[in-house]
């Protein structure tokens, strides 16, 4: 299956042709045909720029011979005239599985016995999600039925991929012909598919989406490494084989636009350009999408309408749900609109939609054009087939469709799919021009029927008067018809009357049955035809004007507008500055472009908004030393997952962030979870509600990364686990092979820079390694350490490993016990950043005390409190405020435990974290002392934005009541306008606390 | 013999509390239960906080033999002889609180399967009791009895009907001892409408139609059917410990405390129970009642709300509901409570129903949701949930505003007259360190 290479050099054969098949036996006399055709009196849609009117094309062996205007008829080929029809191209799909096996679903459980290595057999990559070496084209296997679904809705070619691992090997591109392998695969290497899904993998490593991307930019760094060797060290097929892949078109799955971006950078960090298989979310933030100038592979897989009947069953929507409903339909308009270049796919829409879909598209802003586009040239060209499939120009192969018309039209019939010069008809070209108007004779009575449709997509209706219709079930079988109908009268039929029928010149007559079993005989006489009023059936669904506005994020709690930096002045507040002036009374704070410009009595500026904060306290931002929100995943399972960076993952649509807002936090740094002794590398974000990814980031921050002991790293609540280590003496042993083995990586690479030019030219490079990157960082004081801790022995060992290999450990996260060791804490410089009460919950905590903050404090610590809680966290004031009940703190000190003491522990002390002229203006408005259970936060600003408002809030909840209740309505007129439906679900984020993993297949939740 | 050796372990701090005398130097780890009251007692000078939403400014609070004997003004007039007289001028006194729903003293840790007997085996469990297996040396008791809280209502959960509940004070030897009302109600889980399922595609739970739903109301009528014929027809039927655990509901000896938070759910568990003719019915959890009020006040059901201190359920909820649930209800004039699910933050109890005043109640009137709104809700208010002369004198004095993390600090603190030891392991570990830092 595997034997990659020889297949690989077979890219570029391509130009096969019908006569490939004398290599095979016969079993019946020659019979090869040379399937010469001329179609003439055709519109011809060269491309989506080209049409010829009235025009001829020409095919012989599978291939365009010629498209012209008029072509001479040579002898030899038969005539097909196709007056008032239309040829187009055969559609394109370059994201298909077509004539693949399935894959195998697998179940991981996170408590159960972990796989440490990869169960591929053979000389492959370490990581069993790392499949580059498997080639489509080695299984490909035409599927009949399959083909003949895709052929049905147009499609004469496919890309087709095993979607199985992160590195998913090549692709094959295929006709969709009946005939043998050998002939409808054009192409046997096309492109080299990735995604962020493991698929079949049982491998442990990797569960999260920054797994993935570790796993990919690790892997880049070894094939990159593995090729540069002169003397392979061992054999990796599978990096031979990524190697060969990269001057492919490298195309990767994405099923969002987080994704999207995510995988963007992956490939700017490695110069690829990736094309991207899009969620069809991307106009949720399309300047993003937009500013990675990927190509696009886009479906067209919008929701159906809810059921809305019930208003408590319609209560689990979220507005978010409703609107994406409302707003799918229009992403390829918008993409189009933007100049992003994509190609549509039918993955995931079931084929009974795909062209209902693509009108509703098109009816939402989609241009025929870029539809047409979409669905041939550019899949064409971003798959390097350009020169084979996609248009109708000679030479190419002869893939096209014989339509009723505009492909793009509500009534268009599609005739006959030619693939490689064969003909698959979808519906017999044929067939009886039946349009009309009717008199319907049958009992002695006559009745107004109209035929309307093309032929082939008849349907028809009695027209009782102006307003009402009976609707009839019309089949036309070449000249037989049948009609079925109950035309309401009981005095006539009580039941359904059943008609069959035949054409008899522009009349059809025929016998039928009545509902009580009486046959009748009937006729419908040709009365005249229809009139242009009639026949007028616009394209598809008509465009909305009333469409809902994208918010940021796109969530009901979002901005149409996203909120903008204001001057401001804080008269006459309780100011809380967390400086040597302390609390301030009646004084007015001035910001401006974002930073604290003024504190003092009587300040003015014409410029600034004035906020009356008589009476209201004043503080700086809340700052979350240990939070788990705003990012997509949390744990990956690596022992060392040093290399797992959470800034990849961030993400910034979490409601948690405005809810916390709601409680005073501003900034935050996103912790790694607690699965491993070396967990992976934080994010420090700030609260800009509605930004993206990476604006959410503190720009300049220090690096920080996630340490963890105790019970969680050494897996206590599995019995089944064997991941080492298993107690506390092995979580030593972890740090101390780490950092060794780090410091030999660094003496090796220097040693191979010392080297001069000429001797580098024959010795081989080490290789690079993310993990030991990450640990040297740690060792030369360029990345801090937050460790999540709990008992004495195992803080004191961390500690000693620090000062064996000449660092500091930054902060003690959780860190219950500290108050034991707080002495030791203090000599060696390490912070404490704790929670006020919380115990109970595991046997490592049972001597936890509420004085701890107190203790520390005492001996000089650094502390902090966090929350490691999403719904803990917008109360930390008064988290904060419990150190003042158990042991007395002064309030600012309290205070300072949730402000500029984490901006210490997180080295932001110099721009954040107190009241100070210069400093960000991170600030909250309190309505009372913000210890006090009873204080709220007025208003939270970061940059001097106003991020949450009491006010502006209450004009959140009514904004959402109001967009829900228009949603409904539309839902409801959908419904009754016969679009289908499905039933409310309700969706929920998980909430991450340390040890809550989240990957494709895994899922636990559990507690700090 | 585990406790015993426990005591050994910590004798060199074990200090004997003495009437009449503390040992301020060194705090105790081991709690004593308190004799019964001996001296009758006056508090004096505090602002009393009735629990009834009435405030009383320099109140004088006594107490005799276990019972309230004196509640007022400093203007009442009245013989003071004989009371030992407790100044407290500018303090706060509040009626204990009460903590229904918990599985205190049932789960020590709750990562530690061995340290937890919430849950038994099997779907219907009424003959279960909660109260045998009530640890009255749990640690956790001190660090509630040190915020306010002086009496737990103690149930299991898990299955559809758990088991049964016993009220429980705070301060005792052992169970027998502990017991305030014993088998007060039966706890039982509706059945979930809906089941969440983890979407891959999405990294979200998705809810659908849970399949088990019909069949375990069909099992739950079942068991109620019996109940009835059983209590019918008790001398000619064969002893059953189910249904003998059951009767209770029928004939109002015990309450139903129907867990459930789904407005649907809610309707269809309060319709079921009065249909198998439960006399006594109190939702639990109640997650959507505000959104049904009109039905649950038609019906006359008080409401136990879940965690006060949670995030909103939906994206699109106000991001304050949880904070101001209590007030929706209050509103509609539906008898609530609070309670915490877990045994984690439970003794938060107070700061829950602090932000409920902060969040529309006012402060009397958040009081009342942990302390007389409670009692009536159990059937307790004879006995305690409020400072009226007759009723226990279970009752705390704190620093400042009780329900405020920033001024909860308690002073003294009394379960029937008796005056509690409030310090415990966590003050006299602070006390340990305290003295090894300052030393230092």
């Amino acid at each position: 299956m595997k034997r990659v290479l020889s297949l690989i050099l077979m890219i570029g054969i391509g130009s096969f042709t019908l006569r490939g098949q004398v290599t095979f036996p016969r079993n019946d006399v020659k019979d090869e045909r040379s399937r010469a055709f001329i179609f003439k009196n055709a519109t011809i849609i060269v491309d989506h720029q080209h049409t010829i009117k009235n025009g001829m094309l020409m095919i012989k062996d599978g291939k365009i011979q010629n498209v012209a205007q008029t072509l001479n008829v040579p002898e030899g080929y038969t005539v097909i005239d196709l007056e008032g029809k239309f040829v187009y191209p055969g559609l394109i799909d370059i994201y298909t599985s077509y004539g693949l096996p399935a894959v195998k679903k697998i179940q991981n459980n996170f408590w159960g016995r972990e796989q440490i290595q990869s169960a591929t057999k053979g000389a492959y990559n370490a990581n069993q999600a790392i499949k580059p070496e498997y080639a489509a084209a080695e299984e490909f296997a035409m599927n009949s039925e399959k083909a003949k679904k895709l052929r049905n809705l147009g499609f004469g070619s496919v890309l087709s991929f095993r979607a199985d691992g992160i590195a998913r090997g090549s692709s094959v591109f295929a006709t969709l012909g009946n005939d043998s392998e050998n002939v409808s695969m054009l192409n046997t290497a096309v492109a080299a598919h990735y995604s962020f899904n493991k698929g079949s993998s049982t491998q442990s490593y990797p569960v999260s989406a920054m797994g993935y991307i570790a796993l990919l930019r690790q892997t880049y760094l070894d094939a990159e490494w593995y090729k540069s060797l002169k003397t392979k060290p061992f054999t990796d097929q599978s990096l031979v084989a990524w190697n060969q892949l990269q001057s492919l078109p490298q195309i990767f799955e994405t099923n969002n636009w987080l994704q999207l971006l995510r995988a963007d950078r992956v490939g700017d960090e490695f110069g690829k350009q990736y094309i991207i298989k899009g969620g069809g979310d991307e106009y949720k933030r399309i300047q993003e999408v937009k500013a990675t100038g990927a190509s696009l592979i886009i479906p067209l897989n919008f929701p159906e309408a809810f059921d809305v009947e019930d208003p408590l069953d319609a209560m689990k929507l979220s507005l978010k749900q409703m609107l994406h409903w409302e707003l799918a339909p229009t992403n390829p308009g918008i993409l189009e609109k933007n100049g992003i270049e994509f190609a549509i796919t039918t993955h995931r829409v079931e084929s009974g939609k795909f062209w209902k879909n693509l009108r509703k598209a098109i009816g939402h802003g989609l241009s025929e054009e870029t539809a047409l586009k979409a669905l041939t040239t550019i899949p064409a060209r971003l798959i390097n087939m350009d020169d084979m499939v996609g248009s109708l120009k000679t030479g190419m192969v002869a893939n096209f469709l014989v339509t009723s018309g505009n492909l793009f039209s509500k009534d268009v019939v599609i005739y006959e799919n030619w693939i490689q010069g064969k003909r698959y008809v979808i519906n017999p070209m044929d067939q009886l021009e039946l349009a009309g108007k009717y008199d319907l004779n049958f009992m002695g009575n006559s009745y107004n029927l109209e035929i309307s449709g093309k032929p082939g997509k008849h349907s028809a209706k009695i027209i009782i008067n102006d307003t009402t219709s009976v609707k009839v079930k019309m089949k036309v079988q070449r000249e037989l018809v049948t009609l079925n109908f109950d035309i309401g009268d009981k005095e006539i039929s009580d039941k359904e009357i059943r008609f069959s029928g035949w054409v008899d010149g522009k009349d059809i007559q025929g016998r039928g049955q009545l509902g009580n079993g009486d046959w009748v005989s009937w006729q419908a006489l040709h009365r005249d035809d229809l009139s242009e009023e009639d026949k007028a059936d616009p394209v598809a669904d008509k465009a909305d004007s009333d469409y809902g506005k994208v918010l940021y994020p796109y969530l009901g709690y979002g901005n149409a507008q996203v909120p903008t930096q204001k001057s401001l002045l804080f008269k006459n507040a309780t100011v809380w500055t967390n400086e040597s002036d302390g609390i301030m009374q009646n004084t007015d704070v001035l910001v401006k472009q974002g930073k604290i410009v003024k504190i003092g009595k009587n300040i003015s500026d014409k410029a600034a908004e004035v906020i009356d904060a008589t009476g209201k306290h004043l503080t700086s931002g809340i700052i979350d030393e240990h939070t788990h929100i705003a990012a997509t995943s949390i744990n990956d399972v690596a022992t060392n997952s040093s290399m797992v960076r959470i800034g990849d993952v961030i993400n910034p649509d979490d409601i948690n962030i405005y809810r916390q807002l709601s409680g005073g936090v501003t900034a935050a740094q996103i912790l790694h979870g607690s699965a491993n002794p070396i967990g992976g590398q934080s994010a420090l974000i700030k609260f800009r509600w509605g930004a993206s990814p990476e604006a959410m980031k503190i720009k300049g921050a220090d690096n920080y990364i996630k340490f963890a002991l105790g019970e969680n790293v050494k897996r206590s609540r599995s019995t089944a686990s064997r991941r080492y280590p298993q107690t506390r003496m092995g979580v030593e042993q972890v740090y101390m092979d780490a950092f060794t083995n780090a410091l030999e990586y660094e003496k090796e690479w220097k040693s191979y820079n010392k080297l001069s030019t000429r001797q580098k030219a024959t010795a081989d490079k080490p290789r690079r390694d993310l993990v030991h990157e990450a640990m040297l960082e740690i060792i030369r004081g360029q990345r801090f350490i937050s460790c999540h801790s709990y008992v004495q022995s195992e803080i004191n060992m961390l500690m000693h490993v620090a000062d064996h290999f000449g660092f500091k450990v930054n902060t003690f996260t959780h860190i219950l016990e500290g108050y034991k060791v707080a002495d030791k804490m203090a000599a060696h410089g390490v912070g404490g950043s704790t929670f006020a009460d919380w115990w109970a919950y595991k046997w490592e905590v049972r001597y936890a005390i509420p004085y701890n903050p107190i203790l520390m404090q005492m001996a000089g610590v650094t502390v902090a409190i966090n929350s490691d809680d999403a719904e803990m966290a917008r109360r930390l004031n008064q988290e904060a405020a419990k150190s003042v009940k158990y042991g007395g703190m002064s309030e600012e000190d309290a205070w300072k435990m949730v402000t500029l003491n984490p901006a210490k522990l997180l080295h932001l002390d110099d721009r954040m974290g107190s009241i100070k002229v210069g400093k960000d203006a991170d600030l909250v408005l309190w309505i009372d002392n913000p210890l006090s259970i009873y204080a709220k936060a007025e208003k939270t600003m970061v940059d001097g934005i106003i991020y949450y408002d009491m006010q502006e809030d209450l004009k959140k909840r009514k904004f959402i009541q109001h967009e829900r209740a228009r949603l409904v309505h539309k839902m409801k007129e959908a419904k009754k306008g016969g679009a289908s439906t499905q039933k409310p679900f309700e969706t929920s984020h998980v909430e991450f606390h340390c040890d809550v993993i989240v990957g494709d297949h895994v899922l636990y939740l559990g507690e700090h | 013999m585990y406790q015993i050796a426990k005591i050994m372990k910590r004798s060199i701090l074990l200090i004997f509390l003495l009437a009449g005398f503390t040992n301020l130097t060194m705090a105790q780890t081991m709690v004593i239960p308190a004799n019964p009251q001996s001296t009758p007692l006056l508090l004096v000078g505090a602002t009393a906080h009735i629990g009834n939403g009435q405030v009383i400014q320099d109140a004088i609070i006594g107490f005799d033999q276990g019972k309230l004997t004196v509640v007022g003004d400093a203007t009442q007039n009245f013989d003071k002889a004989g009371y030992k007289v407790i100044n407290v001028a500018g303090k706060h006194i509040y009626p204990g609180f009460i903590l229904p729903a918990t599985d205190l003293g049932l789960t020590e840790v709750s990562a530690v399967k061995a340290t937890i007997d919430n849950d038994e085996t099997g779907s219907i469990n009424p003959n279960v009791r909660s109260i045998i297996a009530y640890n009255t040396d749990s640690e956790l008791i001190p660090t509630l009895r040190f915020n306010g809280i002086l009496i737990a209502q103690v149930r299991a959960f898990g299955g559809l009907i758990s088991g049964s509940s016993s009220i429980v004070q705070l301060d005792a030897w052992n169970w027998e001892d502990a017991l305030f009302q014993a088998d007060d109600g039966i706890y039982l889980n509706w059945p979930n409408r809906e089941k969440r399922l983890f979407d891959e595609k999405t990294f979200t739970f998705k809810t659908v139609p849970n399949e088990n739903y019909s069949p375990q109301i069909r099992q739950l009528e079942e068991i109620f059917t019996e109940t009835l014929s059983y209590k019918n027809n008790e001398q000619n039927q064969k002893a059953n410990l189910k249904l003998m655990a059951m009767k209770g509901l029928l004939d109002g000896s015990k309450r139903l405390f129907l867990n459930v938070n789904d407005a649907k759910g809610i309707i269809e568990g309060v319709k079921f129970a009065k249909k198998m003719q439960v006399k006594n019915i109190v939702i639990v959890g109640g997650g959507e009642a505000y959104l049904i009020k009109d039905f649950l006040k038609a019906e006359n059901l008080p409401v136990i709300l879940g965690n006060v201190h949670s995030l909103p359920r939906r994206e699109d909820d106000d991001v304050d509901l949880p904070y101001k649930m209590a007030y929706l209800l209050h509103q509609q004039g539906i008898l609530t409570g609070l309670s915490y699910r877990g045994t984690q933050s439970s003794r938060n109890l107070p700061f829950f129903a602090g932000t409920t005043g902060a969040y529309g109640l006012g402060k009397e009137e958040a009081l009342k949701l942990i302390t007389s709104n409670t009692a009536k809700i159990l059937g307790i208010d004879k006995r305690v949930g409020s400072l009226e002369v007759g009723k226990e004198a279970t009752l705390f004095v704190s620093e400042g505003d009780a329900l405020d993390m920033r001024t909860n600090r308690l002073l003294h603190a009394f379960i029937n007259g008796r005056q509690l030891q409030l310090d415990a392991t966590q003050q006299a570990l602070y006390e340990k360190y305290k003295n090894k830092y300052q030393e230092e």
